[in-house]
């Protein structure tokens, strides 16, 4: 257990001194502090497209950086030969692995804290305190969190074995498709005139790529007609969901990492 | 005396383009406990890949390691040994002491008086906090050995320990060396500098190509040379009756220089010195270089791998 937290706060330690993280960080900061700017030009009625760009800010740039930070983990520690010293040390595989994935969560939650800070100075100047609004506001980034989480575990599987470049389209890749196509084929699987292979596709499709929309709430803010049943309810299955998935990439990541020659 | 290392047939195959190849080739070392041993060859001879299979950082294709009477690889006994890497690189934001903060803690070892004595045994106290990246090439290497014994092992592996030093850091690492041997420490220092090894260790074992060419006690591999024998009034026609033996000579104003192989009778030949009424100066027995031994050896295997596999060719 110590060996882990050693490890996850030496990996946050370094991600928040790696240059190319701290300039995609700094970028997605200024644009949110300036969007809201931008905001006072527009109509009132457009808040709330000003806001879900904000979020859509904070999603853009955490995915990123959760794919950046995750995708050279591996590889780097090999290159470096630092995971020689480590492994030479009463350090198990699993051990080494689970550190380095807790160690990005806690990068990707400090980094997410800050521009989501800087989101709720922004918007708090723009439509003063509003405890209910901000409430309502925090509620997507926490879900994002959640997705970041799931796809940097994503991109540390992959970093037990592909390469940086290709990880980053992988990881990349899957990210969009999960965040895009995934309800277009649950919708596919739900319609009974749907073709027999087109639904052996979607359910493949389904299963393998984890469905990142879940975690896009970001759509209700813009159309707070959409009331969603049981909110709470919903937040916890997502969640739920997120973690059986993140569990699921650890242990293969794992199985793979073990029999891996570094 | 217990075995510290032992590897029976030890063999990692990579496989190449052009083909497999044995990187180790049936290596079976054996180093005792409180031995310096030195894994001698030359650069990519396969010491490294031995030294990640006794770790279990890579796995063997074939063959045995034990390491501390355990498997090779085995957790627990990693609590007991150590490992400095080849031109090893730490997290460069880390400062000295948090190097050894870091490695401590992953034996759960958080002793800040420890952390200071090993900062002091390698002559770092004064740079404890500076970072990594602003450290001399010889002092990542202090600041490596000092980690290493962070745990206090019985068994380090010291990959390369003097690998591109400069004269000075070179001898500060050696002599950090000598004193594991006085601690009780056994050390496995796989090396192609000579003269390091000449000086610190016990045993070698000469590895070229994956292939264990040598192994034994410096002092009987370097030993086995020839004996200078050097004598005054010798007569004139002494000379011609050594004709038959292997053996170099000068005759010159009555003194004889012989240089003499030591399979032959050295003493037939002093007593007939002796009995042609010379008078002997001096019987030295000549220790062979360990650089004569090493090239030797390194070529010797060189001749006979070219011929196996010319062999396996046909
Ligand atoms: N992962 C690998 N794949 C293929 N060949 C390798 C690999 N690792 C090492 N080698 C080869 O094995 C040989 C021995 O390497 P190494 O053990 O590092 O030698 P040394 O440490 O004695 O210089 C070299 O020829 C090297 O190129
Ligand atoms: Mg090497």
């Amino acid at each position: 257990m110590k060996q882990i937290w050693s490890i996850a706060a030496t990996t946050l330690g370094e991600a928040i001194r790696r240059r190319v993280l701290l300039v995609i960080l700094l970028v997605g900061v200024v644009f949110i502090a300036i969007a809201p700017g931008l905001g006072v030009l527009s109509a009132r009625s457009e808040t709330t497209v000003l806001r879900s760009m904000l979020l859509g800010i904070i999603q853009m740039t955490s995915a990123v950086i959760a794919v950046v930070l995750t995708v050279y983990m591996i590889p780097n520690e090999i290159e470096r030969r630092t995971i020689y010293t480590i492994l030479s040390k009463p350090v198990q595989r699993w051990q080494f692995l689970l550190g380095k994935y807790f160690g990005a969560v806690l990068s990707l939650a400090v980094m997410m804290a800050l521009m989501t800070g800087v989101l709720c100075i922004a918007y708090w100047i723009q439509q003063g305190y509003n405890a209910q609004g901000l409430q309502d506001l925090l509620k997507a980034p926490v879900m994002f969190f959640v997705q970041m989480c799931l796809l940097a575990a994503i991109g540390l599987f992959f970093s037990t074995f592909v390469s940086p470049l290709v990880n980053f389209f992988l990881s990349g890749g899957l990210y969009l498709l999960g965040s895009t196509f995934s309800l277009l084929f649950q919708d596919m699987l739900a319609n009974p005139n749907a073709p027999g292979v087109a639904k052996m596709i979607a359910t493949v499709v389904n299963v393998i790529v984890p469905n990142f929309a879940y975690y896009n709430i970001q759509n209700p803010i813009i159309n707070p007609q959409v009331v969603i049943q049981d909110e709470f309810q919903n937040y916890v299955k997502i969640m739920a969901y997120g973690v059986a998935y993140i569990g699921a990439l650890l242990v293969a990541g794992i199985l793979i990492f073990d029999r891996r020659e570094v | 005396m217990a075995a510290a290392i032992e590897t029976k047939s030890l063999t990692k195959t990579y496989k190449l383009r052009n083909g497999k190849v044995n990187v180790v080739d049936k290596l079976d070392l054996y180093v005792e406990e409180g031995e310096i041993f030195g894994f001698l060859g030359p650069n990519g001879a396969g010491k490294t890949t031995t030294i990640k299979m006794l770790l279990g950082i890579i796995y063997p294709t074939s063959g045995e390691a034990k390491v501390l009477g355990k498997e090779a690889g085995d957790i627990n006994t990693h609590r007991i040994i150590s490992y400095l890497p080849e031109k090893p690189y730490y997290y460069e934001y880390m400062t000295g002491m948090e190097i050894l903060k870091f490695y401590g803690s992953l034996f759960g070892i958080n002793d800040p008086a420890k952390f200071q004595s090993l900062l002091e045994r390698v002559n770092l106290a004064g740079d404890a906090g500076k970072p990594i990246s602003a450290y001399s090439k010889g002092m990542q290497q202090r600041i490596g050995l000092a980690q290493s014994l962070l745990n206090d092992p019985r068994l380090l592996f010291l990959d390369e320990p003097t690998g591109g030093l400069d004269p000075i850091a070179h001898i500060e690492i050696r002599d950090l060396i000598l004193q594991f041997r006085e601690e009780g420490k056994t050390v496995f220092i796989s090396s192609h500098a000579l003269s390091d090894v000449e000086r610190i260790c016990d045993r070698v074992a000469i590895i070229n190509k994956g292939v264990i060419a040598r192994q034994g006690k410096l002092d009987e591999l370097l030993r086995g040379g020839r004996i200078e024998v050097i004598a005054d009034q010798v007569p004139a026609d002494f000379p011609a009756k050594l004709k038959d033996l292997k053996v170099t000579s000068s005759y010159n104003n009555a003194r004889l220089i012989l240089d003499i192989d030591e399979e032959e009778d050295v003493n037939g030949v002093l007593d007939s010195l002796r009995s042609a009424k010379a008078h002997i100066v001096s019987v030295i027995p000549r220790r062979k270089k360990l650089e004569d031994l090493f090239l030797e050896t390194v070529k010797n295997v060189s001749e006979k791998r070219t011929t196996t596999m010319s062999g396996a060719a046909q």
